[in-house]
């Protein structure tokens, strides 16, 4: 009754000023789910098809992913399955899958067990198997972690931390416990096997020169240690070179050793000694997955790769493939089970001769053993080279083998191939996007009806007759349009039509482009009115083509609108860490609408390559917005342009005097800001260079984490004209930025400054509390407003909570009201600058933030909203009448009301209707970007973190627009209506008033 | 080197720690009626160091919490749940307080009320994320109450003309008085005589009214009594 009273009060109080209506939902947004890039280093992380079900059975693709996710995808779309996400820490799934449970172990040393369900992806349980705080962190990440089924039942055999042995029944109990006696960790172990009557952990234990091999035998009923020895051995590669392979009871541990091959078969007592396979040298031992079934592969030094087959107790070749040489690439081995569990093993390598790659599936249950071979169209120069590859096969009759191969790629993309026909290509290196910025999309004109030049009149004349023809037509048209037409309206779907693949943007400009940046080596393009792929490209390495290396984008900008005349242009500055550890600043130069290659004096080839501007790491990169230059600083603070012409030159000399810019730089161990100005000294270089002009002075504990700079929007008003018609000048200082410090002084703190970056004065400074000795604060910085968000773990004062804490702070001008300052035109330098008076408060958030933005709209005048994602995966907007620092904290006056200020209330209610993304999960949001569209009231947002998830808001109402509920035909009715009536009283009025005149 | 790590490692797992494992379920509602409605979610205590998933059975456990004052609340994508004032008590063995927290209002002092552990949760409300859209439909605009008003008013200026005309003259006289009664009352009304417009319309049976002065007196009163009792 109480909370009913009070959610009619919230709907009197915060008018919905814009709602969805759920015919909206996939018009106006769109949501892409993506699990992340598969960890494809270890066999039980990397994805893996599994078949659920007995007489009918079903395939997914499982796999944990760099973004601590257990997937499952299903292999006949592409779609995803239910997914689970760990939070915070890495999640090291040893993924052990019977029947329909996929069990996972994630946290520092394998800390928490999950086992979920594959069809649905219920968690089913959740253990706490050891203290996070006592995790053992090891590299990678998923040594020292396994999961195994006991032989009988379904109870789970989980090794965790490197020596703690456990079995759990299927509600969590431990029915016992082992743990390695051995403190000082000279032993790993890393593998648990089950048989029915015991458990081995195998380990690895080391030694001066290289690692021993370590088995300990527990009771798989008690979990008494029965036997515990080294076996004599020396591995140099640790565990890649150390395998277990099964079948059955018939456990057989496989090492290489100096490039010879040994097995043991590892029996309770431990006595039998290694064998070593005769006859060849090898490099390398290969999981494909297969040994529980008792199957592993071995390449030879040559290059030819062997499969090996647990047969009785000892291992017997049974197939090998030939070395590649110089026709195919490295090949990649994975094998793979039908619905009957026959054994499958696949090569798949790339082919220089035929530009495709080539498979080879070798079958060894029919016959003596059968090779299917096929080449299969895979894109090498969208999707680089293939990392991984997990097979599935069916053997529909006798002698036919049809595979699918799930592959994943460098570029990050996980793709799955039935023979040769392309299924599907999920993009998963797009749940890592490193920098974003929508583009807008040139308008498509119709040149046909344009005359061409020197016409004669009669040529005109007859031109203009032909086009005469259509007249009748066109004017029926143009009637039945007027009577019936439907106009575009804000909510209708943003459709332009395409020509010959070029986009064009529709009526409102809600269609563009998003260009994203990923660390995966891949630039895309995104179609913001459905999220379809417009186009992608895959980056050049330059010279460290040969040594390879990676791309990490750092920046990006718009460097040519539709607006200048051409096509629009985007600049990426990256920084190219090649192989041999050089580190190079490069600069992609993209046009936005086709993703081709516009770098001048650069030949656009298969991949995207850039331009080499700085032979070193950058420091600091900006763009001169009215001149379109981007600036960059090397190591040394020198300043280096793109492009680099002379007109570029000469107005960045012009603008140089008046440039400041803050710069993180280390001193003493300390990250401190300094203000920077560059000036040019023609003696000693012919570049410019910047110098420090201020140092800003912070406590000597407090480090710097985030530095945010004001985001340069059209401001419409100067002022804010109060119920009492006195004026608030706002504090618009355009080099005004926001900084924030942690503090490791106890208790912890956080810092947030706003400081001017002329001079370093600091305009504003607060001072909250860090969770956990965490800065986890987001803040947005817009105009005069600026707003952030923490926990505020303090409770114990009078009156207080623990809470998610959101504070607005707007700066006005002067000390009082109707003081003017001109903030905006003020020069860096005068002393007024420091003339600001803040308004603040705080509000209490109902749940956690991990994104802040505000909405950006062509002229600013639309109010701007706040954009949020929160911690329970939604997207919201915050009225900014709601985050008004001006609320009154008493009964509001008329004059207040005018102002459209409303009665503070310190909770920020959890209205559902302000959720953008209403029923879509957007998981794990990192950024949120905002772009105005050509309609003042509309704002663009796209919010990226894991998933994508893209809208457009109207936080005034979309004024511009008529409204959806315009109901045209009822408009065409009435006036006809009237005009009927008209009509029809017309002559009756006539007679009346006539004969009115004769009888009076 | 060696002894120096290890006993390093010994202090890490000998290192007393107060922790407890808040255990608790969701109980599955009408509104709520399973882990498919749901959805992937956990119960946190605070921001979120601390977590516990729920189980397709609706069991969540919150494992190695130490000593102290938290709130707990459900992170879900679709539901409201209560919000709930855990403190785990520095004792051995470790115990809990439950008790129920209303966001927005001061954590001490805390509320007298205990709930049990394991804990029960249930779903208040669903979101709802949509607004329906307004329609055009004749039957719901003649609906509309000021249309109603219009209507009416249509209605009598048309008809009481002939209305006027069948009445006898009596009843017409009557109706005039009163009519006139009516206006005189609207007019003090409306310059804020209340009393002499209320004694005007009830000038029939002014007995039976008990005035109205005297009542807002007491209830007036009241209201203020509660809102010192609430502080």
């Amino acid at each position: 009754m109480r909370l009913g009273r009070l959610a009619s009060s919230l709907a009197l109080v915060f008018p919905i000023a814009f709602a969805l209506h759920e015919s909206d939902v996939g018009v106006v947004d769109w949501h892409k789910k993506l699990v992340g890039v598969p960890l494809t280093s270890s066999s039980a992380t990397a994805p893996v098809f599994h078949r659920v079900g007995e007489e009918t059975t079903h395939s997914v693709i499982l796999t944990a992913t760099a973004s601590n996710v257990l997937a499952a995808i299903y292999p006949e779309n592409g779609t995803l399955g239910d997914i689970f996400m760990s939070r915070g820490t890495t999640l090291r799934a040893s993924i052990s899958t019977k029947t329909k449970v996929v069990a996972s172990l994630s946290g520092p040393g394998g800390a928490t067990l999950r086992t979920f369900d594959i069809l649905n992806g219920h968690l089913l349980l959740e253990q706490r198997i050891h203290e996070p705080s006592h995790g053992q962190l090891y590299e990678p990440s998923y040594l020292g972690t396994s999961v195994a089924y006991a032989a009988e039942g379904s109870d789970l055999v989980v090794l965790s931390n490197g020596g703690l042995v456990q079995r759990l029944d299927n509600l969590g109990t431990v029915k016992w416990s082992w743990s390695s006696s051995d403190p000082s960790a000279l032993v790993i172990f890393s593998k648990v096997v089950t048989t029915t009557t015991h458990v081995y952990a195998i380990g690895l234990s080391k030694t001066p020169s290289s690692y021993k091999l370590h088995v300990a035998v527990l009771s798989a009923s008690t979990g008494e240690l029965t036997q515990s020895s080294d076996i004599p051995s020396s591995i140099t590669a640790g565990l890649n070179d150390l395998m277990v392979v099964r079948r059955a009871d018939e456990v057989l541990v496989v090492w290489l050793e100096q490039g010879s091959l040994k097995y043991l078969t590892l029996s309770p007592n431990l006595q039998s000694s290694s064998t070593a396979v005769k006859g060849s040298a090898f490099k390398r031992i290969v999981d494909v997955g297969l040994s529980e079934y008792g199957q592993f592969l071995a390449v030879k030094d040559d290059g030819s790769s062997r499969i090996f087959k647990l047969d009785g107790s000892a291992l017997k070749s049974i197939w090998e493939f030939s070395a590649s040489g110089n026709t195919h690439a490295d090949p990649v081995f994975s094998g793979g089970r039908d619905k009957k569990g026959n054994p499958y093993i696949a090569q798949v390598r790339w082919s220089h001769a035929l530009n495709q790659a080539a498979v080879d599936v070798y079958t060894g249950h029919l016959g003596k053993g059968v090779m299917t071979a096929y080449t299969f169209p895979f894109d090498t120069q969208s999707h680089g080279i293939i990392t991984h590859v997990t097979l599935d096969c069916v053997n529909p009759s006798e002698m036919t083998v049809v595979s699918r191969l799930a592959i994943t790629t460098s570029t990050g993309a996980m793709q799955l191939w039935q023979q040769n026909q392309h299924q599907w290509t999920r993009e998963e290196s797009l749940s890592t996007i490193a920098v974003a910025e929508f583009v807008e999309l040139p308008e498509k004109v119709d040149l046909s009806h344009i005359p061409k030049e020197r016409e004669t009149f009669g040529q005109r004349l007859q031109r203009q007759i032909m086009e005469a023809q259509d007249f009748p037509q066109y004017a029926l048209k143009f009637v039945k349009r007027f009577a019936t037409g439907s106009y575009a309206s804000a909510s209708s779907a943003a459709v332009a039509p395409d020509s010959a693949g070029k986009p064009y943007r529709d009526a409102f400009g809600f269609r563009q482009v998003i260009v994203v940046a990923t660390p995966y080596s891949k630039v895309f393009g995104i179609d913001s009115s459905n999220g379809e792929i417009l186009w992608s490209r895959m980056f050049g390495l330059g010279w460290a083509a040969e040594t390879g290396g990676s791309i990490r984008p750092v920046k990006l900008y718009v460097t040519q609108t539709v607006h200048d005349g051409d096509s629009p242009q985007v600049v990426l500055v990256a920084q190219r860490r090649a192989e041999n550890t050089l580190i190079d600043t490069v600069v992609y130069h993209i046009d936005a609408s086709s993703g081709e290659n516009v770098a001048p004096g650069v030949v656009d080839k298969d991949v995207l390559e850039g331009v080499d501007i700085i032979s070193g790491p950058l420091v600091e990169s900006f763009i001169l917005l009215d001149h379109k230059v981007v600036v960059m600083l090397d190591e040394f603070l020198q300043v280096y342009l793109y492009p680099d012409t002379k007109a570029a030159t000469a107005s960045f000399t012009r603008l140089a005097p008046s440039l400041h810019f803050p710069l993180r730089v280390n001193v003493d161990g300390q990250r401190r800001l300094v203000g920077q100005q560059v000036s040019l000294n023609a003696e000693l270089s012919d570049r410019f260079v910047a110098h420090p002009t201020w140092t800003l002075s912070l406590p000597p504990s407090e480090d710097i984490q985030t530095l945010l700079p004001a985001s340069h929007e059209p401001i419409a008003s100067f002022g804010k004209v109060l119920g009492n018609r006195t004026t608030l000048y706002k504090y618009l200082n355009p080099r005004m930025f926001a900084l924030l410090t942690a503090s490791k002084a106890q208790p912890a703190s956080c810092t947030i400054y706003l400081v001017d970056s002329a001079k370093g004065s600091v305009l504003h400074r607060t001072s909250v509390p860090a969770s956990e000795g965490v800065c986890d604060v987001h803040m947005s910085l817009v105009e005069n407003w600026f707003s952030y968000y923490y926990y505020d773990p303090e409770f114990t004062g009078v009156g207080q909570s623990k809470g998610h804490r959101m504070v607005t702070v707007e700066l006005y001008e002067g000390s009082q009201i109707d003081e003017k300052t001109k903030s905006s035109e003020l020069s860096a330098f005068s002393d007024k600058l420091l003339d600001v008076s803040a308004f603040e408060q705080a509000y209490i958030f109902p749940h956690g933030v991990t994104a802040l933005s505000t909405t950006s709209t062509k002229f600013g005048i639309s109010t701007k909203d706040l954009i949020v994602a929160t911690k329970n995966h939604k997207v919201l907007s915050i009225p900014r009448r709601v985050l008004n620092p001006r609320r009154p904290n008493r009964k509001v006056t008329a004059e207040e009301q005018e102002e459209q200020l409303i009665h503070y209330d310190p909770l920020i209610p959890d209205d559902p209707r302000r959720t953008l993304s209403h029923n879509y999960e957007v998981a794990n949001v990192r950024r949120i970007v905002t772009a105005p569209a050509l309609l003042e009231s509309t704002s663009l947002v796209f919010a990226y973190g894991l998933d994508l998830f893209f809208t457009r808001v109207a936080p005034s109402n979309t004024f511009d627009v008529l409204n959806e509920n315009f109901n045209k035909g009822q408009l065409v009715v009435t006036v006809t209506g009237l005009a009927v009536a008209i009509m029809v009283t017309r002559p009756m009025v006539k007679r009346k008033r006539l004969r009115e005149r004769w009888y009076q | 080197m060696v002894p120096w790590i290890a006993s390093l490692l010994l202090l890490g797992w000998l290192r007393i720690v107060v922790a407890f494992a808040v255990k608790g379920d969701i109980l599955w509602n009408d509104m709520c009626p399973g882990p498919e409605k749901l959805g992937r979610s956990k119960v946190v205590l605070d921001e979120g160091k601390y977590y516990g998933g729920i189980q397709q059975d609706g069991k969540f456990t919150i494992p190695g919490v130490p000593a102290g004052t938290y709130v707990l609340s459900v992170s879900t994508h679709d539901f409201t749940f209560d919000q709930l004032r855990v403190d785990i008590l520095n004792t051995t063995p470790p115990a809990v307080e439950v008790r129920p927290y209303i966001p927005g209002t001061p954590l001490n002092p805390p509320s007298s009320v205990i709930l049990p552990h394991p804990i029960s949760l249930v779903a208040r409300q669903k979101h709802d994320y949509f607004v329906a859209h307004e329609s055009f439909s004749l039957l719901a605009m003649f609906k509309n109450p000021m249309m109603m008003i219009m209507l009416l008013t249509a209605v009598m200026a048309i008809g009481t003309p002939y209305l006027m005309k069948n009445m006898d003259p009596e009843a017409l006289e009557e109706m005039r008085a009163s009519q006139a009664k009516i206006a005189s009352a609207q007019s003090a009304f409306a310059t804020g005589d209340f009393k002499s417009s209320i004694s005007a319309l009830m000038s029939d049976e002014p007995a039976a009214v008990p005035q109205p002065q005297p009542k807002a007196g007491p209830a007036q009163n009241k209201s203020r009594s509660n809102k010192n009792k609430r502080r």
